[in-house]
C-alpha cells in the first residue's frame, strides 16, 4: 500500500509536468459558463457527509453552494476522496476544491489556497485511566490516526520513533481502533470523535489536550489567480457578515473559531 | 453522526449494480482483447508474440490502481475526457485482457500437440483448425481459472473508487463514515459480494461437468 502511495505520487508529479498550459481559467468564464464544479469530500463528518437522503450535506456543502449562489452559477457538487484531490483539481476535472484542506507550505507547491474558511481541531483521546496532558506522554504509546494527516506528519516529526504510530484508511477505523484497544490514544477530529465516544461511554474514553488547529483553505490551481481573488473576498465578506458562522453553528454548535488570515 | 436508515440500506444495495456492470462491461472489452491476445501469442508471426507478451508483461507487472489512475488523468491530458464510468470500464478492459489472454493461451497450448498435427493432416486451415478442434477443447481447460479470475476481479471493481467511482465498497465506505456502523454496513457488503460471487463457482462447476462429460471413462 505504502508503495502504491509513493507510486501515484509519483505520477502525480508527471501529470503536474506534462499538464499542457490549458490558458489560466479566469472568473468570467466561469460565470458565462453559468456552472461551477466543486470537489468536496463526503467522508468527513461533519466537514462533509451524506445526509440521511444519500446527498452530500455538511459544512463544506453549504459553502460550496453558499459560494455558488455569490457567483449566480449552478453548482455541481464533485464527490472526491481525501487521496484524489489534487489529480482531480490539476486535470481540470473540477474548477476549486472546497474539501477541508489544510494549508501547508508542502502542498502550496503545487496549489494555492484561499484565506482559512474553517478549522478541524485535532484532539487526542485515551481511556479515561491515562493521564495524558501534553505530546511528550505520548511516548511509547501506540497512537493511532489516518493516514497522510497533519496529525499523522505531526506526530511523526515531533516524537520520531519514540511513539508507535498505527495509521487507519479513514476517521471511523481510528476511532474504532481506540474502542477495540487496539491503540493507546488518536490524534484526531475533536468534534467528531466527542459524538463518537458519547455513543459508546463502555469504552470510558476522553479528550486529553488538543494537538492542533488547523485552518483549512478553499483550494485551486497556481494559475487561477483572478478565481483566487474573488475566492478571497468570498471568505472575508462571508465571515464578517456571519454566513459562515451560521453555518458552524448548524454542524458544530458552537460559534466559527478566530480563523487567522494572510 | 446520525443513524443508519433504510435509505442508506438501499443505497448500498443499488450500488451493487455498478460494481455488475462495471464487471460485465470489463470482462466483454477484456474478453476480446483476451481471446485477440490468446491467439496472437500462440500465432506463428513473431512480430505478433512479441506484441502479445509485451502487453501482458506491461499489464500483468503494474498495479490494476495505477492502470486505472493513468487511464483516467491520462485521458484527460491527451485532450479525451472519458469520464469515470468509461475510463474504469477501459482499465479494468485492458487489464482483464492480459490476465486472460495468458489463461487461455495455457488452455490452448494445453491441448495436445497431436491434435493440431492431425488437424493439418487433414487439410484444415487456420480458422477451421481453430474454431473445430483446438478451442473446443482448450474451453473445458480454461473454464475454471477463467471463472476464478473473473470472482477476483468482480472484488477488485472496489478499486475504481480512486477514480470517483461510486460502487458497492465505496457506498458502504461513505455511510459507514455518516453512521459509524463498520459491522453492519461491511458485513452487508460481503454478503453483497458473496451473493454476486456464488453463483459464479456454482455454474463453473456445472459448466465443467458437463463439457467434461465426453471424457468421463
Amino acid at each position: 500500500m505504502k508503495c502504491i502511495r509513493f507510486l501515484i505520487g509519483a505520477l502525480l508529479l508527471v501529470i503536474m509536468a506534462a499538464r499542457t498550459p490549458a490558458g489560466a481559467q479566469t472568473i468570467d468564464e466561469i460565470v458565462s459558463r453559468g456552472s461551477i464544479n466543486i470537489g468536496v469530500l463526503v467522508d468527513l463528518p461533519p466537514y462533509g457527509i451524506l445526509n440521511d437522503k444519500q446527498e452530500p450535506d455538511g459544512y463544506d456543502i453549504d459553502v460550496a453552494k453558499l459560494l455558488g449562489s455569490y457567483l449566480g452559477v449552478k453548482v455541481n457538487l464533485v464527490q472526491l476522496t481525501s487521496p484524489n484531490r489534487i489529480p482531480f483539481l490539476l486535470t481540470n476535472k473540477v474548477d476549486l476544491i472546497v474539501a477541508t484542506f489544510g494549508i501547508t507550505p508542502e502542498r502550496a507547491k503545487s496549489v494555492m489556497f484561499s484565506i482559512p474558511y474553517s478549522a478541524i481541531e485535532n484532539v487526542v483521546f485515551a481511556p479515561k485511566g491515562k493521564t495524558i496532558t501534553k505530546l511528550d506522554d505520548l511516548r511509547g504509546l501506540r497512537v493511532g490516526v489516518p493516514r497522510g494527516t497533519v496529525q499523522d506528519v505531526l506526530l511523526s516529526k515531533s516524537l520520531g520513533s519514540a511513539v508507535k504510530i498505527s495509521r487507519f484508511d479513514d476517521d471511523p477505523s481510528t476511532y474504532q481502533a481506540l474502542l477495540a484497544g487496539q491503540v493507546d490514544a488518536i490524534a484526531e477530529t475533536g468534534l467528531t470523535g466527542d459524538l463518537f465516544y458519547a455513543q459508546h461511554p463502555e469504552g470510558n474514553i476522553e479528550r486529553k489536550f488538543i494537538l492542533l488547529q488547523q485552518p483549512n483553505g478553499i483550494t485551486m490551481r497556481k494559475d487561477q489567480w483572478s478565481l483566487h481573488q474573488w475566492v478571497d473576498t468570498f471568505v472575508y465578506f462571508t465571515k464578517n457578515d456571519g454566513e459562515l458562522d451560521a453555518f458552524y453553528q448548524k454542524w458544530f454548535k458552537k460559534p466559527l473559531p478566530n480563523l487567522p488570515t494572510f | 453522526m446520525r443513524h443508519f436508515n433504510l435509505g442508506d440500506f438501499d443505497y448500498i444495495v443499488l450500488a451493487a449494480r455498478w460494481t455488475v456492470l462495471l464487471s460485465l462491461y470489463g470482462l466483454l472489452t477484456g474478453g476480446v482483447i483476451g481471446v485477440g491476445i490468446a491467439l496472437l501469442r500462440t500465432s506463428r508471426s513473431v512480430a505478433g508474440r512479441v506484441f502479445a507478451i509485451g502487453y501482458i508483461r506491461l499489464f500483468q507487472g503494474t498495479p490494476l490502481l495505477l492502470q486505472l489512475f493513468l487511464v483516467f488523468f491520462g485521458a484527460d491530458m491527451l485532450g479525451l475526457p472519458l469520464g469515470a464510468e468509461m475510463s474504469a470500464v477501459l482499465g479494468f478492459g485492458l487489464n482483464a485482457g492480459a490476465f486472460l489472454g495468458e489463461i487461455w493461451r495455457g488452455a490452448i497450448q494445453s491441448v495436445p500437440v497431436g491434435q493440431v498435427e492431425a488437424a493439418r493432416a487433414l487439410g484444415l486451415g487456420y480458422f477451421p483448425r481453430m474454431l473445430r478442434v483446438v478451442l473446443p477443447q482448450a474451453l473445458r481447460i480454461a473454464i475454471p481459472p477463467t471463472v476464478g479470475f473473473v470472482v477476483n476481479m468482480i472484488k477488485s471493481t472496489s478499486l475504481a473508487a480512486i477514480i470517483g467511482f461510486v460502487e458497492l465498497t465505496r457506498a458502504g465506505q461513505q455511510i459507514n463514515n455518516a453512521t459509524f456502523r463498520p459491522f453492519l454496513i461491511f458485513g452487508l457488503v460481503a454478503v453483497i459480494y458473496f451473493i454476486l460471487c456464488w453463483p459464479l463457482t456454482i455454474a463453473s462447476r456445472r459448466l465443467e461437468t458437463r463439457l467434461g462429460a465426453a471424457y468421463q471413462r
